[in-house]
């Protein structure tokens, strides 16, 4: 049994039909890529993997349990934590603050505060600085903080490298790359190359569907079939 | 759900949509005509039965008048969005200016003006009092408009308590000013018609003295009073249901649907915004002019106070926010059950008919030392605030598009009222399929079925 | 007019007694706004829910610690005694307005939280002309101050309040002892609240779910529990705020005390701020400081208006948002919306 095991979820925008019965699974110590191109439902599918935009039918079982129907806040003491697109600060919070509010519980504040910024050194000189005013690198390094000391079981990672320098993506990809040694990801992200480094198995997605699977180890960025699907 | 959609669709079946409209409109305002006749019949057959459940004509006048003020505040609250916190102000211009300018205390106005002529120069001075208001909070939105206009509103209920020249005499100025020089208001006479056109005019008066009408002396002075308010609310509904279906209209709802789209679209919302509150002033203070025909005083209590405008609130979302005669329709059912609960017999209600329904041993059994009657005092009688919270609480959480809002819903028609039902229902899919599946076809003009004086 | 005023301000402050009571009356009138607003600011500033009942929250704070004061209070006991027994009922008292908003919290708003912000007026409001009109028929029925609500019932204060928080005077100072333990409560109170907010893990969860509530949940933070606590200690405080007000010979325990509750502290939320606490705690004082000196200035002769009170809030409050149209330290897109 898979640690994550999505099965046929249909999920509504208002009156628009977003995700068309898509499933997948992810299981411990891998990581998943889900791959497609921009508005075909991958970062709806994580939503609704999180209870956010809860699917109208299908099942979301992690760990053995039921999601559906449950509270987004249940899902995340559940195990599963989210770094967005746009990273999604506490603007008005510090770093330390931002922090803090992804421990789930008292007690491991002192620790969490350590992890984070042993993984990311230049958020310990910044931790009294609101989180509205740090850089875009800064900010996802954050969010990557945010969901490495929320004791989590599962990683929802979306388009962790959108919008940053050349150099950050590689700090920003190697802090993954370490976190995916302990945590399981399922990821979004446009870069192929980065996708591909860091996945080990990938679906990809269109129309609110998922319309192929594989394993990484057997594509490479230049693969014919993987193109036409990513091309807009 | 669109305005786009509306266009259309009323463009395709305007013919027959206008005959459909008026049906309505007729058969409401028939019903209106029809009240007074129809309630003394009752009253006759049923005694104090009817006369519990039934508003009394004497209520009807006071529900037209703040009625037509509640419509105001909806034209401007619920058509563009801007919660006009302190509407009561505009219907306060117009009571006060129509009991100022009567006594002779406006300046540079001869005493004793016509009544017709003061209510118009009342309401013309609360549209330009709007237009002030209106470039100092317009620069504002949301929570912030409203507490601006609430602001400048609860400014002027102060200083009317408290400034010496709003009374002729040493009366305190908080307890209000009663038109007629000098403030008696058995001298007030207004006459409410058509200007040089004799025949056509009512006298109708505040303390229901002689009340003619076409010159003839009816005998009941409250139904010529009733007949007259009544068509003036009927003529201020109709040209404000006009500017809310031309373009002016059309750009009021763009502008609630999505200020920043109206905008792009090249529209000068600040001016349309400006321009309909103004509007909205201008037929806030007709209603506070009618209110002076009915009571003949003007006090900051039952004009400029707060809570003036907020059970013009609290009318509008029961009738239908965004619906424009759903506030008549709200007051009605607010005033119903108030009279319901009247402390004074007069009107009949709920105690009276108790009290005359149910035998002695009944009205006197005593539970834990109080009796029924007694317990019916402290408890109902006279409270009727509290059961109309009560209701108001039920219908916001359970009907928040209102009576005439879940009415046109149910018809399949597209309500205006659709701002808050599209954004409400999102979160009630289900109700939604019910009413918003219909083809495009069927949705209709946006004040279809009812409507009325 | 103008001459007059500019007499009446060199008067001021060229007299130090005069001046010094002007300040500490409105230290004192600026910790009741605090106590009034500060209720609101947790519920409408944080939460942008506009509680309505908040005025009727402090008038049933007022009855009820009105009642419990006299029926506890007797003649002859002392300062310490009748101080105990006042702490008493102000924690009681907050318990019990606590408990009610959270029952409101749970049962009505809750339900809201997802609609337009019109409707949490609409519901609050629903609930403050139930909740007042239902404490009218109590008066009445119980023959309290002879059925009537609308007059002041001034007796909690004659009968309960000790003589040693009466007239004092320091140097050249005069002030009361009443008005140095409300400023000691105001000031306990924006201690505790900024405390509250800033030191402990539930007023981060609160800052955090405020700014971003899906985010918050994401990361496990129970949004809808926390509210329900910020609504349960906003109503709290609502009704604490109630029993010093009990004791003020400038307010009184009466219905319409709900109202006079609920626009001032309106005003306050508004001038500093939705969002911002800090904003709240600068407008009581601006607000408080600028009531005193118009107390000062009808006293004393300079403006002779008697409405002057209420005149200078609201004046505050459109002068303020003219100028700076989100208050004093409000923050970028609250409020904002329909």
């Amino acid at each position: 049994m898979s640690l994550l095991e999505v099965d046929d979820i249909h999920t509504y925008y208002g009156e628009s039909h977003i995700l068309e019965g898509v499933s997948l699974e992810v299981d411990a110590g891998e990581v998943v890529a889900l791959l497609g191109r921009n508005g075909v439902g991958k970062t709806t599918t994580m939503r609704s993997i999180l209870q956010l935009t809860p699917p109208v039918e299908g099942s979301v079982i992690f760990d053995g349990e039921e999601l559906v129907g449950r509270d987004a806040y249940e899902v995340a003491e559940a195990g599963i934590g989210w770094i967005p697109e746009e990273r999604r600060m506490f603007t008005r919070l510090n770093v330390e603050e931002n922090i803090r509010a992804a421990v789930p519980d008292g007690d491991g504040v002192p620790a969490a505060l350590e992890t984070a910024y042993e993984t990311f050194p230049i958020l310990r000189d910044r931790a009294g600085q609101r989180a509205g005013d740090l850089s875009g690198g800064q900010q996802q390094m954050l969010a990557i903080a945010r969901g490495l000391v929320g004791d989590n079981d599962l990683l929802l990672v979306d388009e962790p490298s959108e919008g940053l320098a050349p150099q950050i993506v590689t700090d920003v990809g190697r802090a993954l790359m370490d976190a995916a040694e302990e945590i399981p990801i399922l990821l979004v992200e446009q870069k192929l190359g980065l996708a591909l480094d860091l996945a080990d198995r990938f679906y990809v997605m269109d129309h609110g569907q998922i319309i192929d699977e594989g394993e990484t180890a057997n594509v490479s960025t230049e693969d014919e079939r993987l193109r036409r699907y990513l091309s807009a | 759900m669109s305005t786009e959609t509306t266009d259309v669709d009323m463009a395709n079946s305007w013919p027959v949509q206008y005959l459909q409209d008026h049906t309505v409109h007729i058969a409401v305002v028939l019903l209106f005509v029809a009240y007074p006749f129809v309630y003394d019949i009752l009253v006759d057959l049923f005694a104090l039965t009817a006369e519990m459940v039934l508003p009394e004509p004497r209520t009807m006048l006071t529900i037209l008048a703040l009625g037509l003020f509640a419509m105001s505040f909806d034209f401007i609250s619920g058509y563009t969005g801007y919660l006009s916190f302190g509407h009561g102000a505009f219907f306060g211009i117009g009571a006060y200016f129509v009991v100022l300018g009567y006594n002779g205390q406006i300046p540079l106005l001869p005493a004793e003006l016509p009544f017709m002529m003061l209510m118009l120069m009342g309401a013309l001075a609360a549209a330009l009092f709007a237009l002030v208001v209106g470039l100092l909070a317009f620069r504002l939105s949301g929570v912030y408009f409203a507490m601006i206009t609430l602001g400048i509103a609860e400014i002027m209920y102060v200083v009317s308590q408290h400034w010496d020249y709003l009374t002729v005499d040493d009366s305190d100025p908080a307890t209000g000013t009663a038109a007629g020089s000098p403030s008696d208001v058995e001298l007030f006479e207004p006459v409410i018609g058509i200007p040089f056109i004799d025949p056509l005019n009512a006298t109708v008066h505040p303390a229901f003295g002689e009340t003619t009408f076409l010159g003839i002396n009816f005998g009941d002075p409250v139904i010529v009073t009733y007949f007259a308010i009544g068509s003036i609310v009927l003529i201020c509904y109709f040209l404000m249901q006009r500017i809310i279906h031309s373009p002016f209209g059309r750009v009021m709802i763009a502008i609630r649907e999505n200020e920043q789209r109206a905008k792009a679209i090249g529209y000068n919302v600040f001016y349309y915004k400006i321009g309909a509150f103004m509007i909205s002033a201008f037929f806030g203070a007709i209603g506070g002019a009618l209110l002076i025909v009915i009571n003949g005083t003007a006090s900051p209590d039952t004009t400029l106070f707060f809570l003036v405008t907020g059970f013009a609130l609290v009318a509008t979302i029961i009738g239908g926010l965004g619906t424009l005669a759903g506030p008549l329709f709200g007051y009605i059912f607010l005033e119903g059950v108030e009279e319901f609960l009247a402390r004074k017999a007069s009107g009949g209600g709920l105690q009276p008919w108790l009290q005359e329904i149910l035998p002695g041993s009944v009205l006197n059994a005593s539970v834990s030392g109080v009796t029924v009657d007694e317990g019916m005092n402290a408890f109902m009688t006279g409270h009727g605030e509290f059961y109309t919270g009560i209701i108001f609480v039920v219908f916001v959480l359970f009907v928040p598009i209102g009576m005439l809002g879940t009415l046109r819903a149910r018809l399949g028609a597209d309500s205006v009222a659709d701002w808050a039902t599209t954004r409400i229902e999102k979160f009630r899919t289900e109700s939604e399929s019910e009413a918003g599946v219909e083809p495009p076809a069927s949705e209709t003009d946006p004040e279809p079925e009812s409507d009325s004086d | 007019m103008i001459d007059h005023l500019a007499l009446g301000a060199i008067d001021l402050l060229t007299s130090p007694g005069d001046l010094s009571s002007v300040i500490v009356e409105g230290l004192a009138k600026a910790s009741l706004y605090l106590m009034i607003a500060t209720g609101l600011t947790l519920i409408f500033g944080l939460m942008d829910v506009i509680n309505f009942a908040h005025g009727a929250f402090t008038m049933y704070g007022a009855y009820i610690a009105a009642g419990l004061m006299l029926a506890l209070v007797t003649a002859g006991m002392g300062f310490g005694t009748v101080m105990f027994i006042f702490i008493v009922v102000l924690a009681l008292v907050f318990v019990l307005l606590a408990a009610l908003g959270t029952v409101l919290e749970v049962t009505l708003v809750r339900r809201l939280y997802e609609y337009p912000p019109i409707y949490q007026i609409l519901l609050t409001f629903g609930i403050a002309i139930t909740l007042e009109q239902f404490m009218r028929m109590i008066v009445e029925f119980r023959n309290i101050n002879n059925g009537q609500w609308n007059f002041d019932w001034a007796s909690p204060r004659r009968q309960t309040l000790p003589s040693e928080l009466g007239d004092a005077e320091l140097l050249f100072i005069q002030f009361t002892n009443l008005q140095l333990f409300e400023i000691m409560l105001g000031a306990l109170t924006a201690v505790g609240i900024w405390a509250f907010l800033n030191k402990t893990r539930y007023g981060l969860f609160v800052r955090a779910g405020v700014e971003d509530e899906e985010m918050a949940k994401a990361l496990g933070i129970n949004v809808q529990r926390t509210f329900t606590i910020v609504f349960a200690i906003g109503s709290g405080i609502a009704g604490a705020a109630g029993v010093i007000l009990m004791w003020d010979p400038l307010w009184s325990t009466s219905v319409p005390l709900a109202l006079d509750v609920l626009l001032p502290a309106f005003v306050i939320v508004i001038v500093g701020g939705l969002g911002s606490f800090k904003g709240t705690v600068v407008a009581s004082l601006v607000v408080g400081m600028i009531d005193a000196l118009g107390t000062w200035a009808f006293t004393t002769g300079v403006i002779q208006f008697t409405g002057i009170d209420e005149l200078m809030i609201f004046t505050i409050l459109v002068v303020t948002l003219i100028l700076r149209p989100r208050g004093l330290f409000g923050v970028e897109g609250m409020g904002d919306h329909g």
